[in-house]
């Protein structure tokens, strides 16, 4: 057993009537990777918040280093070197890594002014130390997300904290990145920094955390070293079920529903040809930055294309925009939820309908009552769980913000839905929801297309996996010879 | 479909679930309502005359033309914009109105200002809405603008209006209410009809909102856009019609500075600068508020600059009881 770093013990936490956490346990050793996992709504995020500073547990004792640990401000927590990297990142994109590494504790010359020579030698020490390649005069805004990330990280390395929260680190990084981002960990973690980490890919569980602890409902369900357990003990405890393998049945599928003939866009793709049938599912695999989305908008015509042709049913067409390309049936939920998707302070209601809202309108008047038997529709259908439709859709979890966003693009009646990382940031449980629900939408014959970046999702989900690398189609695999080892080949390598 | 393995315990939306947020939703209009109540309550003890019926209508009649103008600002600000340019609107349309009617009936004259309005605001939609302009920076340059059409078209002296009809507007009585408080209302309750009821009001909350998201759904975000600000400078021509009447002459200088007190009752209405969330009817509320107050300070008898100082902290101390609020 390590020694321990953090001991909280019977947290509790409710909001009103509305119990979030249940006598807690948690306990983090130092050079410990303690995994949290459970599904959305289980408490993770409040959990969080506790260590974080920004709630107040309403019982239960937090110990760090045996000493009792009260916490009344973010601010308190960051004084006791508990540092929260959440997954929006808070760094100030217009200033330089060594900026953002010393805002707030700037070092000063003897004038009292900031010290930028001595400013600059501590950071290449702290990146050095970190094994972290990046130039630190460049803005950070100009780096790539998995560079940010390791700033923030390193950010917090330098004002001493003794523990790292990580919440869903992984969820914006592809899979290279993963593997630096888990180096980077064992770093810290050889250190002798205890590190909570938050996911929903299980398999990172057992890739870089020692112990986990699971949650349901606010209640710990348990925790175990993680060389005693397994997925499957995982998943059942999360859901508080086995879980039932998944069977695929083959789909009829009909006509060309879109075809793509060498569609280039200038800097992001060229020659791109390829056709879904309606019925279809088309996995579009890849790292990031392979051109994925960036087809996707050309097809739902947010981003102009040089050349080649586009076919929706046989007829060419080309979109001046995504009013365009919804008359014609398209429908695209966008892999960036809360820049291009949620409406933040607005019910879940109007969130649901702002697609179509063409579909409830009489006499030129909206008809709320037709809106609301849409909404309630969809709620059941998808399984959405919420307080009410009036509820703002901020207040929801990650899942079911997914899940109203699915309910949107169904709004339109679409014929081809592109779904860009379907199930980013979303709990075990809503995730397979989400998977049934696209396999329903293909069986009532709607052609879809599924970009993604979690292997397993692209397998269980496509009839045929495209594989994308540096703009252009690598690979065209059917399901049958779609593997995890043929799709990461034809994704990387020459 | 059999389901056989839906989740347990889902909370689904009832319709009891529906209720409640409703009526949270009204708890929190009715926020600024009870502000507006107490007010009239403590008024009523500070001054005998106020609950008086000549001097609540007085008090609508003086809010008329800011809360005309608020009204038009509420759809721009709701889109997460600002029109800085309502006050010089109302001047160019007032001039307006004073010129055409030295040869051409109302009938002409009046259709003619409000749409020499709707085309100034016209011209701040396109720039905000296609060109990129920021709204802050378009309007600003609209401020000027127009205000400058005002002095050209009358070379800087008062218009006198001669047509008595026209006196009626501003300043009759129809079943004991002051033309301009129906004018006041009957813009209100078509513009909450529009913002509640219709694709387009709903849209312009979503834009507010979330502009990208919105243009993804296929909201046509340049045309409504373009819309909000049209609506706001017609609107502006509205209150332009009452402002000539009242005073009978067409002033270039007419509204200066008026853009502030339609932002101030705007947003003391709980609708949030940063687009997306507020109503025409917590607007009229805000205006109420501002009016009431000045009518309370001028009964009792304070000091008109010291009535600057209430007016101003009313302001903000309105939006930071908003802000902590909507954080709880």
């Amino acid at each position: 057993m390590t020694d321990e770093l953090l001991q909280a013990q019977a947290l509790r936490k409710q909001f009103g009537n509305n119990v979030v956490l249940r006598d807690v346990d948690l306990s983090v050793g130092r050079g410990e990777v303690h995994a949290i996992v459970g599904e959305n709504g289980a408490g993770k995020s409040t959990l969080i918040k506790i260590l974080g500073g920004v709630h107040r547990a309403d019982g239960g004792t937090m110990k760090l280093e045996g000493r009792e640990l009260i916490l009344n401000s973010p601010q308190a927590a960051l004084d006791q070197g508990i540092v929260v990297i959440h997954q929006e990142l808070s760094l100030a994109p217009d200033l330089t890594t060594e900026e953002n590494i010393f805002l707030g504790h700037f070092p000063r010359n003897a004038l009292g002014l900031l010290d930028r020579r001595r400013m600059r030698e501590r950071t290449r020490e702290l990146l050095d130390r970190l094994s972290i390649e990046i130039d630190p005069t460049v803005p950070v805004g100009q780096l790539s997300i998995a560079q940010q990330q390791m700033i923030e990280i390193a950010k917090a390395i330098s004002v001493e904290a003794k523990m790292l929260v990580l919440d869903e680190p992984t969820a914006v990084l592809d899979a290279n990145r993963v593997d630096t981002l888990f180096d980077l960990v064992e770093r810290l973690k050889a250190q002798g920094i205890g590190i909570v980490f938050i996911s929903h890919h299980l398999e990172e569980i057992f890739r870089i955390a020692d112990r986990v602890t699971v949650l349901r409902d606010g209640e710990r369900t348990g925790t175990s070293d993680v060389s005693a357990i397994d997925q499957d003990w995982l998943v059942s405890k999360m859901i508080g079920r086995e879980f039932e393998a998944h069977h695929t049945q083959a789909r009829g599928m009909g006509e060309v529903a879109l075809e793509l003939e060498e569609l280039s866009s200038e800097g992001a793709f060229e020659n791109v040809s390829f056709s879904v049938r309606a019925g279809e599912i088309v996995g579009l695999a890849g790292l990031i930055g392979a051109g994925r989305t960036e087809v996707a908008q050309a097809i739902f015509g947010v981003r102009p294309h040089s050349s080649g042709q586009m076919k929706v049913f046989g007829r060419p067409t080309r979109f001046s925009g995504p009013g365009a390309a919804k008359r014609q049936g398209i429908a695209y939920v966008s892999e960036d939820r809360k820049a291009f998707g949620l409406l933040p302070n607005r019910p879940v209601r109007e969130n649901a309908t702002i697609s179509n809202l063409a579909r409830f309108r009489s006499l030129g008047l909206l008809r709320l009552d037709r809106e609301r038997a849409f909404v309630r529709e969809q709620i059941e259908q998808l399984d959405i769980r919420l307080p009410s439709m009036q509820a703002e859709i901020s207040t929801l979890s990650g899942g079911n913000q997914q899940k109203v966003l699915l309910g949107r693009a169904l709004a339109g009646r679409p014929r081809v839905l592109i779904f860009d990382e379907p199930t980013r940031g979303v709990d075990i449980g809503a995730k397979r929801e989400i998977y049934r629900f696209i396999e329903e939408l293909a069986e009532d014959g709607v052609a879809i297309i599924v970009i993604s970046s979690e292997m397993e999702e692209v397998l269980r989900l496509s009839d045929r996996v495209l594989v994308m690398r540096g703009g252009r189609v690598a690979a065209e695999l059917p399901r049958g010879e779609a593997t995890e080892e043929s799709v990461m080949r034809a994704a990387s390598l020459d | 479909m059999t389901e056989t393995s839906s989740p347990p315990a889902a909370a689904r939306a009832a319709s009891t679930g529906d209720r409640s947020a409703t009526l949270y939703r009204l708890l929190r209009q009715t926020g600024v309502l009870a502000a507006l109540v107490l007010l009239i309550i403590v008024s009523s003890f500070l001054n005998d005359r106020f609950l008086s019926v000549p001097n609540l209508m007085n008090v609508l009649r003086q809010v008329s033309i800011v809360g005309i103008l608020a009204v038009g600002m509420t759809f721009v600000i709701l889109t997460k914009g600002i029109d800085l340019s309502v006050g010089s609107i109302l001047g160019v349309s007032v001039v307006l109105f004073a010129g055409l009617l030295e040869t051409q009936s109302m009938a002409v004259a009046i259709p003619l200002g409000i749409l020499a309005a709707m085309a100034l605001g016209l011209v701040n939609g396109l720039g905000v809405a296609f060109a990129g302009i920021p709204p802050f920076i378009m309007t600003l340059g609209m401020l000027s603008f127009a205000r400058g059409l005002a002095f050209i078209y009358t070379g800087g002296t008062p218009i006198p209006i001669l047509n008595e009809n026209f006196y009626d507007l501003g300043n009759g009585y129809t079943f004991g209410v002051p033309n301009p408080t129906l004018i006041l209302i009957a813009t209100l309750l078509v513009s909450g009809v529009v913002l509640a009821l219709t694709p387009f009001g709903r849209s312009v909350y979503s834009i507010g909102s979330n502009e990208d998201a919105s243009r993804l759904s296929g909201v046509p975000v340049g045309l409504y856009k373009t819309i909000v600000y049209v609506i706001s400078g017609g609107v502006a021509g509205i209150a332009g019609l009452v402002y000539a009447s009242q005073l009978s002459v067409g002033t270039p200088i007419a509204g200066q500075a008026y853009e502030l007190d339609a932002i101030a009752a705007v947003v003391v209405g709980g609708t949030s600068l940063f687009g997306g969330k507020g109503s025409v009817a917590g607007t009229f509320i805000g205006t109420l508020i501002i009016g009431v107050l000045a009518n309370i300070l001028n009964l009792t008898g304070v000091d008109p600059f010291v009535q600057q100082l209430f007016k101003g902290a009313l302001i903000v101390v309105a939006v930071f009881i908003m802000a902590r609020s909507s954080r709880a």
